[in-house]
């Protein structure tokens, strides 16, 4: 009988036992993204510890021994600090500017507008969000989806809704990934063929001294102007500083290799893992997932158009696909402009300049969270 | 509460335009800077040029010989007449380049062939020149 009984009572603290249909739909999430990253190599580096942390995240356990990512002293809570502190996504900015060229944006300062122009999807989404009935801070954090830059909705949810850091981050991450679904229709919607055959003119060298010069001046003016943004720009700009100067290489390479693959390895697990079904699952989360689509589809048309617009008033005209790049998911909104541009003409490249709309979009998803997080504070 | 009762309830309105703005603007301001960036370096880097060259009276004189030189034959010729005294009657090129060298006559491919051209410089035939007073 005591067998028995000890049988029957290890069975009920079993997942098998403890299973409801909200883990089965996330653990069929789970591994729908871990099958897209490695069969369909989308955004493998973001889905697959995502996914994976999904898995985990949602294989169910006995609440109260300290198990899961939202019980005190587990381990997964204390990886999970990272998340809701904002330490990943200022650790994953110093190693994004430890990789960014600026070249090609410094060579043609211009394009640097059309990575303002791409953030006007967070500010239709804030009121989006808002006409749903979320409250402020919650708006202003799923608006964040908009500047599709997973660290910085992530940091940004941090501190203004942190319950829902599992469902922003996650649509945050998943259309990042789905760029190249999401994106080309926009493209080819908004322009015509002529436009998207449109060349760019050649870029000028850029000295050492223009690269040294720009973070520093840049940090100084972004963070003059919001505040609140430094715990991201201010470690992005850093790293730029120790790429550009050379005198640090050691320093800058580590940064670009080993700091942020650490960083991106727990910050896409842990944030996988908060997404238990039982938290996960609700009107919300599916509001912010048709948000998040909204935003990422008006922040690409908000470029496109208003490099159109700024086509009016140029003489040499731009190409207007390089809008789409203004959303700062570096490097994937890049790569479908270039590709974008080949198929139009197999002797457009557009990828230089297109990585100098995505490297200002960074920059400009990092102000508008700032922004953002000031409108908020009481 | 949801729709435009709730965007203007929560000030979302406002926060939509100022936030915009301040984003546009901040980035366009950062444009200007970076698109003067290199105009203020040159301009810099011009400014601590031109108090730092210090040209040399010598090279000034030499300069100005060779560009006087260069403009003017007689000039030439009368650097170059002590070495024709040093020559043969019939010379080749090569020992007249030879001595002007060794004079630190300036530029003396382009004084030869400007006396070449000239008709001072007379050809002989057989690599060998007269001098044409």
């Amino acid at each position: 009988m005591d067998l028995l009984d000890l049988f029957s009572q290890f069975s009920k603290n079993t997942g098998f036992f403890l299973v409801d249909y909200r883990n089965i739909i996330m653990l069929l999430v789970g591994i729908l993204f871990v099958y897209l990253s490695i069969a369909k190599k989308y955004e493998p580096l973001l889905l697959l510890p995502i996914g994976f942390g999904v898995i985990v995240g949602n294989i169910p356990f006995f609440k109260g021994f300290g198990i899961g990512i939202y019980e005190a002293n587990s381990v997964l809570h204390y990886l999970y600090f990272g998340v809701t502190s904002g330490v990943y996504p200022s650790i994953v900015f110093l190693g994004l500017g430890a990789m960014t060229d600026f070249s090609f944006l410094l060579s043609n300062p211009k394009l640097m507008l059309l990575g303002a122009a791409a953030q006007m999807g967070i500010f239709f989404t804030l009121l989006s969000a808002m006409a749903l009935g979320f409250a402020p801070n919650e708006a202003s954090s799923i608006a964040m989806i908009g500047g599709a830059d997973g660290p910085t909705s992530i940091f940004l949810t941090a501190k203004l809704a942190p319950e829902l850091i599992g469902p922003i981050a996650i649509a945050a991450y998943s259309y990042m990934a789905l760029i190249p679904i999401i994106q080309p229709p926009i493209m080819k919607l908004l322009t015509t063929k002529k436009e998207r055959v449109i060349h760019m003119a050649d870029l000028r060298e850029v000295s050492q001294k223009e690269r040294l010069i720009f973070p520093v001046v840049g940090v100084i003016l972004c963070c003059f102007l919001a505040p609140a943004s430094i715990a991201l720009l201010g470690p992005f700009f850093f790293g730029n500083l120790m790429k550009e100067s050379a005198v640090v290489e050691r320093l800058a390479q580590t940064a670009r290799t080993a700091v942020i693959d650490t960083a991106t390895i727990f910050l896409g697990f842990t944030v996988g893992a908060s997404t238990q079904g039982d938290v996960f699952l609700n009107p919300k989360s599916i509001g912010i997932f048709i948000l998040g689509a909204v935003a990422f589809s008006i922040a690409t048309g908000s470029g496109i158009i208003f490099a159109k617009i700024m086509n009016l008033f140029l003489k040499q005209k731009i190409n207007p696909l390089l809008g789409a790049a203004g959303v700062s998911a570096v490097p994937g909104s890049a790569r479908e402009v270039h590709m974008m541009g080949l198929k139009s003409d197999p002797n457009n490249y557009l990828l230089m300049h297109a990585m100098a709309c995505n490297s200002s979009g960074v920059i400009g998803s990092a102000i508008c969270a700032g922004i953002l997080w000031s409108f908020n504070m009481k | 509460m949801t729709g435009i009762e709730a965007i203007t309830l929560h000030n979302g309105w406002a926060m939509a335009v100022v936030g915009a703005t301040i984003v546009i603007s901040g980035l366009a301001i950062l444009a200007l800077i970076i698109s003067q960036l290199h105009n203020i370096i040159d301009l810099l880097e011009k400014k601590k040029k031109v108090p730092g060259v210090e040209v040399s009276t010598e090279i000034l004189k030499e300069s100005n010989s060779v560009d006087k030189g260069i403009t003017n034959i007689e000039f030439t010729l009368e650097l170059y007449q002590p070495l024709f005294e040093e020559l043969d009657e019939q010379f080749q090129l090569a020992d007249l380049y030879e001595l002007a060298k060794r004079d630190n006559l300036p530029h003396p491919h382009i004084s030869i062939r400007c006396m070449c051209e000239s008709g001072n410089l007379c050809f002989l035939g057989n690599g060998t020149f007269s001098f044409l007073k």
